[in-house]
């Protein structure tokens, strides 16, 4: 039987690591599929051609599919889906070791605590730069519709920022921000390894808060497709949904992620340096440099907590960030939108002959942290307590004030 | 709007192609026209140049920045629109199948913008060809094969003798501190670039 061929997008960062690995250890080819892959440098690329037919898959930030389907963006809408995720955490905030002395002395009682609330020192930063007349500081994250977009704004907003008022926030594609860093075109980035171990290794800058210290264990990438497609190449699209899980039980095992970290370090791939990569996957990250290594074994997760599954709750809270940040009018129903790009029903008819964790229902309610919580998705806390439950209007029409700590404003 | 008082920028990483779609624009009749490579102050200069296009290479990195200026409008005086027809999807997918993306200023008439870009994704195309053809020029003939090829073409279009092409193509050479097989292969892209 010839290997039907799946040309997929992505963009060199570590969680692209699925797709490398299906293609690299064989998974993908044990499912009769020839998977291409092409090193893209924009996310605005990697949605033109998946859109348009250049490509069949794409590894993609989860906001792209919602702000394709109503249009945001530039291109008319698009009926892009969901099948999978492609796992969680991996994001950080980094800000150049200016900023970061500027903040140890504006408030070290907060750079002391836990880095979610890291925040508050930016904001005695940000009063004394006010008081002086000094220009606002500069932010970058990598796409508009980026789940490092809502994080920085996320963590911010804790720390009683308002980050339309008090910062610029621009975007950077992800190979270009430690340069940007370094140049001091700006002051701090959220972006996704390995571009904030890289500074941290080369001395240009500090992370002051980990994806996981804003919401734990929190969803990041997604396997993105054309509904089109997806109807009319059902055996492929499963093949390749369970081709990607395989990898990313793989990728899951502590023994491989050396090996994973030599296959991404090649320049087809993430090309970044072996050194960066292993720090990162082997969750002992550098935070600051000349600082030992601390302990994250849950900084890259592939597999386990369902890190493959398209939970319709995580589709939804993205869509949520949209509306609290005024990037998509209040009356969006994204419940609505989720329901037609997120694809669980895709996932489950995959993986139904594997051996993978299923979830009973395709929703569940974020941040709870339960203990029954814990056993299927890990501690998912956020950093201020607060839960997301999709089937709450309030959240979303009380934005951008939907989190108890945002403060005085 | 006339043609000359449309302010086109042009944002390529590559200056050959830039060149290139420039003076296609040029010569049908839009005379603003800017470009520019890489910048890390994109937004400022696209402020100071006020574009009502901007024509850009689909896999340039700073499309993404671009896209950040629909959200934030306060970023830019005057809002701006990645290229959209609903009625016009085939333009679109040629586009992207070419290499182009386009931005426009809201509320310019689809029908003013289309002959723009259509008249880069005809460049575009054009550059394309062009390094396919000299990259399998390059493979084919050898330097003497290109050297001659440049000779031949000199004593057709220009009337010299065969000695007097080859030295023209020696004396370039050494002024230039550049191979002949160079000068050679300059020869013949420049008499190809005649459109």
């Amino acid at each position: 039987m010839p290997l039907k061929q799946v040309r997929l997008g992505f963009v060199p960062l570590v969680d692209c690591a699925l797709p490398v690995v299906a293609r690299t250890k064989g998974f993908a080819e044990e499912e009769n599929i020839d998977l291409t892959l092409v090193r893209e440098m924009s996310w605005a690329a990697i949605r033109d051609k998946l859109s348009y037919g250049v490509f069949d898959a794409a590894h993609l930030l989860a906001g792209i599919p919602l702000a394709a389907r109503i249009g945001l963006g530039g291109v008319p809408s698009q009926r892009l889906v969901v099948p999978m995720a492609l796992g969680r955490g991996g994001n950080a905030i980094t800000v150049s070791t200016r900023l970061y002395q500027r903040m140890l002395e504006a408030d070290p009682a907060a750079m002391h605590g836990p880095r979610g609330l890291s925040a508050r020192a930016l904001k005695k930063v940000i009063e004394e730069d006010r008081a002086a007349g000094r220009p606002i500081m500069s932010f970058a994250t990598v796409f508009p519709f980026s789940s490092h977009n809502y994080e920085l704004r996320y963590w911010m907003a804790a720390g009683g920022i308002d980050p339309d008022k008090d910062v610029n926030i621009g975007v950077i594609a992800p190979p270009r921000m430690f340069d940007s860093l370094r140049n001091g075109w700006v002051d701090g980035y959220c972006v996704g390894e390995p571009w904030n171990q890289r500074a941290v290794f080369q001395g240009d800058g500090v992370i002051v808060a980990l994806k996981d210290d804003i919401w734990s264990r929190s969803p990041e990438k997604v396997l993105g497709v054309r509904e089109d497609w997806a109807l009319s190449n059902p055996d492929t699209v499963d093949g390749l949904v369970r081709a990607l899980v395989r990898a990313a039980e793989w990728a899951d095992q502590p023994e491989n992620r050396t090996e994973l970290a030599q296959l991404l370090s090649h320049e087809n791939h993430v090309g970044a340096s072996f050194d960066i990569l292993r720090a990162s996957l082997q969750g002992r990250p550098v935070l600051k440099p000349g600082d030992n290594p601390i302990d994250a074994p849950d900084r890259h997760v592939f597999y386990r907590y369902t890190a493959t599954f398209p939970w319709l709750s995580q589709g939804a809270w993205v869509g949520r960030q949209m509306q609290r940040w005024g990037q998509v009018d209040k009356t969006v129903d994204f419940n609505a939108v989720v329901a037609e790009i997120y694809r669980p029903d895709i996932y489950r008819r995959a993986v139904a002959d594997l051996d993978v964790a299923l979830p009973r229902e395709d929703w569940r309610v974020e941040g709870l942290n339960d203990a029954e919580d814990r056993a299927l998705v890990g501690s998912d806390a956020f950093l201020d307590n607060s839960i997301f439950d999709m089937r709450s209007a309030a959240s979303a029409a009380d934005a951008p004030a939907d989190h108890a700590m945002v403060p005085d404003r | 709007m006339k043609l000359e008082d449309f302010n086109i920028l042009v944002i390529d990483e590559n200056p050959d192609r830039a060149a290139i779609v420039e003076r296609g624009l040029v010569e049908g009749g839009y005379t603003r026209v800017s470009r520019i490579g890489t910048s890390f102050n994109l937004v400022e200069r696209i402020q100071v140049l006020a574009p009502d296009i901007i024509i850009i290479d689909l896999e340039n990195p700073d499309r993404d920045t671009l896209e950040q200026m629909f959200q934030v409008s306060r970023a830019i005086a005057r809002p701006i629109a990645m290229f959209v027809d609903q009625s016009d999807n085939n333009m679109i997918r040629e586009a992207v199948e070419a290499g182009v993306s386009a931005y426009v200023v809201d509320g310019l008439r689809q029908d003013r913008i289309r002959p723009i870009v259509e008249m880069a994704i005809s460049r575009f195309g054009a550059f394309d060809q062009l390094r396919r053809e000299r990259d399998e020029a390059k493979a084919k003939l050898s330097e003497r094969k290109l050297i001659d090829r440049a000779k031949g073409l000199l004593m057709q279009e220009k009337g010299l003798s065969e000695e007097d092409a080859y030295n023209l193509l020696r004396k370039n050479a050494m002024k230039q501190n550049r191979k002949i097989f160079e000068i050679a292969q300059s020869v013949i892209t420049a008499f190809q670039l005649e459109f």
